[in-house]
């Protein structure tokens, strides 16, 4: 009959011998069984002890719980690689990270809305809030509460597009039997800004503007514009500039020159063109270039909107988006700004 | 406005004021230059007439000719040339070797390809003239003597801007108006303007005037003066005035029209001269009468009505007032008696009869602009020595007007400090006086400031606040100092669609849409599609420019469409793209509303082929996004009731539109009309979404207040209900959320109700299918009971029984 060492050492190279094939997890649980369970073979062996002699059992029992050890071992480092396999399965196949995601890629914003966006950022630095009005607006709105007269050119049937007789909006309601028109400024938002709310006001819109012209390169049958309004006690010229040189470093850099070019607009006097000269502006560098109109709020203006002139004066500007986004990216068409080609797109995202 | 610098120089000695100079002072003062061209030709030395005798092709080059040129010495030269336009026989300009050409182009004997070629034959460019068409200058036409140097062929040099003067600014539509724009701006005086021809007029024609009466009967003439002449000889205008003339661009025609033409350009009245033969009788100024015809001399016959002004004899209108002269009693070779017509005509009327008849003449264009009263009288004097001078008419009396002048000089009152407050830097008096004594107003001081005289020719100064713009011009804008950035005004409330538009446009691109930007004015097949045929032309223009742009936009999906078209034929690889903006629906009550529209369009077939397949967007990706689009709007999407789409955008069946339930919203989800879709040459279907917030209801949206939440284990059951297939599962589903949120009261919480199953086929009856629903539930403080959770259950299935839904077991 084999040593008590030699039934153990049996079990154990057996066990160790079919733990090379045990997979899974039930697999482990019979190896185990087999082993140290009830009727396991290393149960068997420590369940003989008590048949041997009082003074060799301490020893007995020394050798006994080395093979627990033992086979204690094995189970553990069975049970870890049984758990590796099944995590490995749950995974699946790991995948090649080199390929490119199938997933579409982010999306962009279009020029116009980011230069729009980064205009009313560097205004709202300088107290200015949003305010917007109706793109179709009514003829008192767009040209007689800004000191246009009946006979000016603006308002020919040439230049504007009007809405007809039958045309009634919710949002800009007639007085009397005055025209609707698609609005050919933002500047009518100063009027109405003006009529429903008390200065001091600084605000700034943002909006869609119309006029009848034939699209080319530098023509569009809609635009946009954002115009600019302060009205104080004593808003100066001083203000205008300090106020547009401000947009101007924010937009163009600190390297931007400014210059006000006297101007005629019927709403603002004195009138200005803003010209800037950058370095850098590509084929633009270093000449003179119109970006907005400004100019303090005609006295008229004021008065058109129930406010007296003697108490309350106003700088205005209004600004072409379209033109800032073509100076800032180096644009040379306007109508790639609608013509919505995603190669124009993606390069200006 | 063209203005020469050598007939600036009548007005004004600028000396050797540099041209540069002047570009950049100009448009300091409001007078935009737009473009600065040569005009005559400097002596060149060598450069002279030849005559290319005869040519033939370069033996080693096929572009280039052999000329040989004859320049008058009897020596003729053998030049190479590489222009094509010639033919043997042409005169052109000859640079003979010696000259230094514009740019500094040394002309040597020299060797082309193995060819001698002794001098260069030069084009308009080579010259330094206004390049016209391309290849030589061909002289041929002028028949100028061979030899000749070439300058003497042209007037001398000059140059001449191009300046865009503004609507308010009529006074620089003449040369003295800008030549006193640069005295003031320089410090320099402006030369005297005096006529000998005797000022004053009288009412009545004298016995010798060749007119019988001079009427005004329109509004639209305030003053109208005539001068009779007679003895006239018509011929050539000296060649001064010819260059001057051309120079301003204008035609010389002869002796007496020139004058009328010269005389505007030096002072901005434009001045008419009729042949007083072809007058019958007197002139009127009337309106014409309907039916009236005159033939303009342009060419063109007019029908006129009550709209138009007209200058008219007995018998017949002879110019439409201000703006063109007729054909028939204009000044030819023939005549010798004379009228000189000068007038102020009110600008608004001259600028819609221009733009009724499609003209615009250097005659409407200053009318229109307000021509100074002033010099209504000042250029006839002016014009009616010339005519003396040049064409030995005689005055037949002394001028006949009617008629006031419409603005004299204004004295205005400028408040002391007034300058100041609008500049934001001190501003003294004196400084001010100073500044506009040299734009030609009087200035007197005055108690508690100044009296400033403004003269008429300034139409557009009337108030202080037009002074300190004139102050601000004159002084230099430079002056103006930079304020300091501005310290906020109190806040104020944002305009609620600035603040939403950037949140969506922000999310939509974070979820791979790109931003799109179409034009606002579509065409009404559009319109149609999106509205129906019935409504589609409640957006229509009054006015539109073009066919393609005759409505208003209803949606902003039919543009994305076409986006997505476009970058499919450019294989730009659409995959999502979205657009916000303004589009307008005529509502029940039968007025417009502005609604803020957010769109976005998906194709369900990707247009590039992938690695890895992902779910392709259907109905339901796109009503997701309508959904938390209604919800960063404020819009529960509670609030949002979908019914099936009826629009022609939507394919029948396979799209949701939102029914205007208290005008929350307008909107739709799901395909785009697939024929339509097809039309465009888009392969598979194309999910669309989109959502009209009317721009009136936009409200900020206010900081949620926290509400407390339960710390307790939800409960969740199922119930599954057989329904009638044409009850939407939307419908029974807020059923049976209403009956749960009002079994479970007050203390325990309905958290939500979810459909999670839809079947229909094998063991339901014919017409009906089964949707299953999750109903969770959790106490605000304790654990639930079992029972509580079959009461809620309970009351929810009695709920759907009296609905009619049977709840399967």
């Amino acid at each position: 009959m084999a040593t008590m060492q030699e039934q153990l050492d049996r079990a154990l190279a057996e066990a160790e011998q079919a733990a090379a094939s045990v997979r899974t997890r039930a697999e482990l649980e019979a190896l185990k069984a087999r082993l140290v369970g009830p009727n396991g073979s290393l149960t068997a062996v420590s369940k003989s002890m008590g048949a041997l002699p009082k003074e060799e059992r301490p020893e007995a029992g020394k050798r006994v719980n080395a093979a627990r050890q033992r086979a204690e071992a094995l189970l553990a480092a069975l049970l870890a690689r049984v758990e590796e396999a099944e995590l490995a399965a749950a995974l699946g196949p790991a995948p090649d990270p080199t390929l490119p995601s199938p997933d579409a890629p982010a999306g962009t914003l279009h020029p116009l809305t980011r230069t729009r966006e980064r205009v009313l950022a560097t205004f709202r630095k300088l107290g200015f809030v949003v305010a917007e009005g109706p793109e179709v607006e009514t003829e008192w709105h767009c040209f007689d509460a800004l000191n246009t007269p009946a006979d000016h050119p603006a308002r020919d049937m040439q230049d504007t597009l009007y809405l007809p007789a039958s045309f009634r909006s919710a949002d800009a309601p007639r007085k009397g039997d005055e025209a609707l028109l698609l609005r050919t400024h933002t500047s009518s938002v100063q009027v109405r800004t003006m009529l429903s709310r008390k200065p001091p006001l600084r605000i700034v819109a943002p909006g869609r503007c119309f006029r009848r012209d034939a699209v080319d390169a530098t023509h569009s049958a809609n635009f946009h514009q954002v115009e600019g309004l302060w009205v104080d006690r004593s808003v100066t010229l001083a203000d205008l500039r300090g106020v547009l040189d401000f947009f101007v470093r924010e937009t163009f850099g600190p390297e931007a020159e400014t210059r006000l070019r006297p101007s005629f607009f019927p709403f603002t006097e004195p009138s200005f063109e803003m010209d800037i000269r950058s370095p850098g502006l590509g084929r633009l560098s270093g000449r003179w270039l119109e970006v907005l109109g400004c100019g303090l709020v005609d006295p008229k203006v004021l008065a058109a909107c129930d406010l007296d002139p003697g108490e309350w004066s106003g700088l205005a500007f209004g600004l072409g988006l379209e033109r800032i986004t073509m100076l800032v990216h180096g644009i040379d068409d306007i109508r790639h700004l609608y013509a919505n080609d995603l190669r124009f797109l993606r390069q200006l995202a | 406005m063209r203005v020469s610098l050598q007939s600036l120089a009548r007005h004004v000695d600028l000396g050797d004021t540099p041209v540069a100079r002047l570009e950049e002072l100009l448009p300091m003062l409001g007078l935009e230059v737009e473009s600065v061209s040569s005009f005559g030709l400097a002596p060149i030395p060598h450069v002279v007439v030849g005559e290319i005798l005869a040519f033939e092709k370069h033996p080693k080059a096929d572009r280039l000719s052999v000329c040989r040129v004859d320049v008058g010495d009897g020596a003729p030269r053998q030049i190479v040339c590489g222009a094509r336009n010639f033919k043997a026989g042409d005169r052109v300009p000859v640079a003979l070797p010696g000259a230094v050409l514009p740019g500094n182009l040394e002309i040597k004997v020299g060797r082309l390809r193995d060819v001698d070629s002794h001098g260069m034959l030069c084009s308009a460019g080579e010259l330094g003239l206004p390049a016209g068409e391309d290849g030589l200058l061909i002289l041929t036409p002028r028949q100028p003597a061979l030899g000749a140097p070439l300058h003497s062929l042209f007037p001398p040099p000059d140059t001449v801007l191009e300046i865009a003067v503004t609507a308010n600014r009529g006074d620089c539509l003449g040369l003295r108006g800008v030549a006193r724009e640069l005295a003031a701006a320089l410090g320099l005086p402006l030369k005297p303007l005096a006529p000998a021809a005797p000022a004053g007029a009288s009412a009545q024609p004298s016995p010798g005037d060749p007119f019988g009466f001079v009427r005004v009967a329109s509004p639209a003439c305030a003053l109208y003066t005539l001068r009779g002449f007679r003895g006239a000889k018509v011929g050539p205008s000296p060649e001064w005035m010819r260059r001057d003339l051309e120079a301003a661009g204008l035609r010389p025609v002869n002796n007496v029209v020139d004058i009328t033409n010269w005389v505007m350009v030096q002072t901005g009245q434009p001045l008419h001269a009729f042949d007083a033969a072809k007058v019958a009788g007197g002139v009127e100024v009337r309106p014409a009468r309907d039916g009236e015809r005159l033939a303009l001399l342009d060419g063109r016959e007019v029908a006129l009505d009550a709209s138009v002004c007209v200058i008219a004899d007995t018998a017949r209108p002879l110019v439409v007032a201000g703006v063109m002269g007729g054909a028939d009693s204009g000044v030819t070779s023939g005549t010798t008696d004379l009228l000189l017509e000068s007038a102020w005509f009110v600008p608004g009327d001259v600028r819609r009869a221009a733009r009724r008849l499609g003209v615009s003449t250097d005659s409407s264009l200053r009318f229109a602009r307000d021509v100074d009263p002033a010099g209504v009288e000042l250029a006839a004097r002016l014009a009616a020595d010339l005519l003396a001078e040049l064409a030995g008419a005689r005055p037949t009396g002394p001028a006949v007007a009617v008629g006031q002048a419409p603005r004299g000089d204004r004295r205005i009152h400028l408040p002391s400090g007034f300058v100041a407050a609008r500049l934001g830097s001190p501003a003294p008096d004196a400084g001010v006086a100073e500044v506009l004594r040299r734009i030609g107003f009087a200035v007197a001081p005055a108690e508690g400031g100044l009296d400033v005289t403004v003269p008429s020719f300034r139409s557009d100064v009337g108030r202080p606040i037009d002074l300190v713009e004139e102050f601000v011009r004159i002084h230099g804008t430079g002056q103006v100092p930079v304020g300091r950035p501005v310290a906020p005004t109190p806040s104020e409330p944002e305009a609620p669609a600035a603040a939403l538009v950037r949140e969506v446009a922000l999310r939509l691109a974070g979820s791979g849409h790109a931003e799109c930007c179409h034009y606002s004015l579509r065409d009404r097949a559009e319109l149609v599609r999106t509205l129906g045929e019935g409504a589609a032309d409640t957006l229509a223009l009054g006015n539109p420019l073009t066919a393609d742009q005759t409505h208003l936009r209803a949606s902003l999906l039919p543009g994305l469409a076409l986006a997505l078209q476009l970058n499919l034929s450019v294989h730009a690889e659409p995959s999502r793209l979205f657009e916000t903006g303004t589009v307008f629906r005529p509502g029940a009550d039968g007025q417009v509303r502005e609604y803020l529209a957010v769109a976005a369009v998906a194709l369900a077939e990707p247009a590039r082929r992938s690695w890895l397949a992902r779910p392709a967007p259907d109905l339901f990706s796109a009503k997701r996004l309508v959904t938390d689009l209604a919800l960063a709007a404020g819009i529960a999407a509670s609030r949002l009731s979908w019914v099936p789409a009826a629009s022609g955008l939507w394919q029948a069946g396979h799209a949701a539109e939102l029914a205007d339930r208290g005008r929350a919203a307008l909107g739709g989800c799901g395909l785009l009309d697939l024929r339509w879709t097809r039309g465009l040459d888009i392969r598979g279907p194309v999910v669309a979404a989109e959502i009209l917030l009317p721009r009136a209801a936009l409200a900020a949206r206010k900081p949620a207040r926290l509400e407390p939440f339960s710390n307790q284990p939800p409960v969740a059951r199922d119930i599954a209900l057989v329904v009638p297939l044409a009850v939407g599962a939307g419908e029974v589903l807020e059923r049976l959320r209403q009956a749960a949120a009002k079994a479970a009261g007050k203390d325990i919480a309905l958290e939500s109700v979810t459909c999670f199953d839809v079947f229909a086929g094998d063991g339901l009856p014919e017409g009906a299918r089964s949707l299953a629903f999750e109903i969770t539930l959790r106490h605000a403080a304790r654990t639930l009971a079992e029972a509580e959770v079959a009461a809620v259950l309970d009351q929810v299935a009695l709920a759907a029984g009296k609905s009619g839904w049977t709840v399967r077991r």
